[in-house]
């Protein structure tokens, strides 16, 4: 049974369809990767599977169950958590305490268990001496891994990263690739988007390509770079 | 060390009616009420970040619903108060479903819509329904009160029930999810917290105490009225004693309401006619140089002191 499945997803907003009949599957394990230009719809799609967002139309399932209708924190409670766009944090809480809060709830964890949970997940992405900070004092890097803490602290399953490596300089996005590599090495499952190129060829096992919210490429990240569809839609019509 | 500073204020406190006379006893059992008020709003507004605007409905209607149990059961009063306890309970998770969706301003504005339509119901509550309850404009007298030390007491006990209660969210796994919706609602929702049961668990437990307290002010008054139990102005000193006192931290309510009480009094029977500008003064300076309110001092002088040492 695959670990998700997106049938048909259709979301509009208004007279903006901002996904029209994507499909895909993912299996257990897998790194996906989901690239296409801005406003291709990736956000959305994300929303979409994380609760955050109804579609208008078709059906999202996790390990063979329909989340259709699901709020987002059971969602969450499921096994699928996301990271955000710009990261979000509970900014007057220290770090770890944010941590805790999704090992608490996310987890189902008591506390002791959920303290344990934080130091640890906070170990995982090189976070561990800020513990006792508070959340708001972090750099816009250190804000990006204190939300994958969290998203980890959730005990998740399934976790979407939104553009997690934006804003990151050169060495920065080699470690994250690095950690998120670990990550699945943990026996998670992912799904990427991400504008930086390189670092999604170097992570995904397989990419999806959405332009104006519909699919027009899927497959190895080699494959899809050369197909004409993808390169047009990037590029323009004289490249293809 | 704070815990134990209090357990021993709580001792003292017990002891206190023995020792002093009813006045002191009064404005005691006055500052306590208040302490419970605006406690069990703090428990909302301090740890859950949900600004409450219209919890003198569960004053209100603890207050008729004590008095009637009293005077068409005859119940006894303690019995009566408990009860109306439970009634606020079922409303207010009848009316917290619905507006406990509502976010940030919506929510202030939605409540505060909502008390001042209850006030106005209670108030043509007999003409409408023809069941006797608020008695209009003209009120309900209850029995006289026996005396004055028992109100104390269950004042006391509302106070410290609200004071253990947000002792309590400090450090559990329900006060770090209430925390998490007052920093950030959509990041605890995507963090796996249920915000809407949580929030209507405190909205709940804080409507209780609020009718217990409606209704045994009612009782020690002898006498209530639609248009005083559910005013607007109950509510604006619940808020301005918890902000003053320090919101969102355990014993800012009892602060905020011993400190508003006793310069009222002080003032009041000095200067009866213009205290309440010399009053106004002093929220004023406070919010400006105390924003984070009294015990807000407390926490930069220990912080500076630690600093230093």
């Amino acid at each position: 049974m695959n670990l998700l499945e997106v049938r048909a997803v259709t979301k509009r907003f208004g007279s903006l369809t901002a996904l029209n009949g994507v499909d895909f599957a993912l299996a257990e394990g897998e790194i996906l990767g989901i690239i296409g230009p801005n406003g291709a719809g990736k956000s959305t799609l994300f929303n979409v599977i994380a609760g955050l967002e109804t579609p208008t139309a078709g059906r999202v399932s996790y390990r063979g169950r329909s989340i259709a209708g699901m709020t987002a924190d059971a969602v969450c409670r499921l096994g699928i958590a996301k990271t955000f766009q710009i990261p979000q944090l509970f900014p007057r809480l220290t770090v770890a305490e944010n941590v805790l809060v999704a090992a608490l709830y996310g987890g189902g964890h008591g506390l002791s268990a959920s303290w344990r949970e934080a130091r640890e997940w906070l170990a995982f992405v090189g976070l561990a001496d800020k513990a006792e900070k508070p959340a708001e004092t972090l750099t816009v890097s250190e804000r990006r891994r204190a939300d994958l803490a969290r998203v980890l602290g959730t005990g998740a399953s399934l976790i979407l990263l939104d553009e997690n490596m934006a804003g990151l300089n050169r060495k920065e996005v080699e470690a994250a690739v690095g950690l998120l590599r670990d990550v699945r090495a943990r026996g998670r499952t992912l799904v990427v988007t991400e504008h930086i190129m390189r670092a999604i060829m170097g992570l995904a096992d397989r990419v999806v390509v959405l332009n104006y919210g519909e699919k027009i490429a899927e497959g190895r990240p080699a494959d899809v770079m050369r197909d004409a569809a993808v390169i047009k839609a990037y590029l323009g019509e004289s490249y293809a | 060390m704070i815990r134990w500073i209090a357990l021993f204020a709580l001792g003292v406190l017990l002891l206190l009616p023995i020792g002093v006379g009813p006045y002191p006893i009064r404005v005691a059992t006055v500052i306590f009420m208040w302490a419970a008020l605006a406690g069990s709003w703090n428990l909302l507004a301090g740890y859950a970040g949900a600004v409450d605007l219209g919890p003198v409905v569960y004053h209100g209607i603890g207050a008729f619903v004590t008095a009637a149990l009293m005077l068409k059961l005859g119940l006894p009063f303690l019995v009566s108060a408990g009860l109306a306890g439970v009634v606020a309970i079922a409303i207010a998770y009848a009316v917290g479903t619905p507006t406990l969706r509502l976010r940030g301003a919506y929510f202030a504005i939605g409540t505060l819509a909502l008390a001042e339509s209850t006030k106005q119901l209670a108030l043509a509550w007999d003409r409408l329904t023809r069941i006797p309850l608020t008695g209009g404009s003209a009120g309900v007298s209850l029995p006289l009160s026996a005396g004055y030390v028992p109100f104390y007491y269950v004042m006391l006990g509302l106070m410290t029930a609200v004071t253990v209660a947000a002792l309590w969210l400090g450090g559990s796994k329900f006060g770090y999810g209430l925390r998490a919706i007052a920093e950030n609602d959509r990041l605890a929702e995507a963090s796996g917290v249920d915000i809407h049961c949580l929030k209507r668990r405190v909205y709940v437990v804080s409507a209780c105490v609020m009718a217990m307290t409606g209704g045994t002010a009612g009782y020690w008054l002898s006498y209530i009225n639609a248009a005083d139990v559910f005013s607007a102005s109950i509510t604006f000193q619940m808020v301005v004693m918890a902000l003053l006192g320090g919101l969102g931290t355990p014993f800012g309510p009892i602060v905020g309401a011993a400190f508003l009480t006793l310069v009222s009094e002080f003032l009041g029977t000095r200067f009866v006619y213009h205290y309440l500008i010399a009053i106004g003064v002093i929220i004023v300076l406070v919010s400006l140089f105390a924003p984070a309110g009294l015990t807000g001092i407390l926490e930069v002088v220990r912080r500076r002191r630690e600093a230093t040492a």
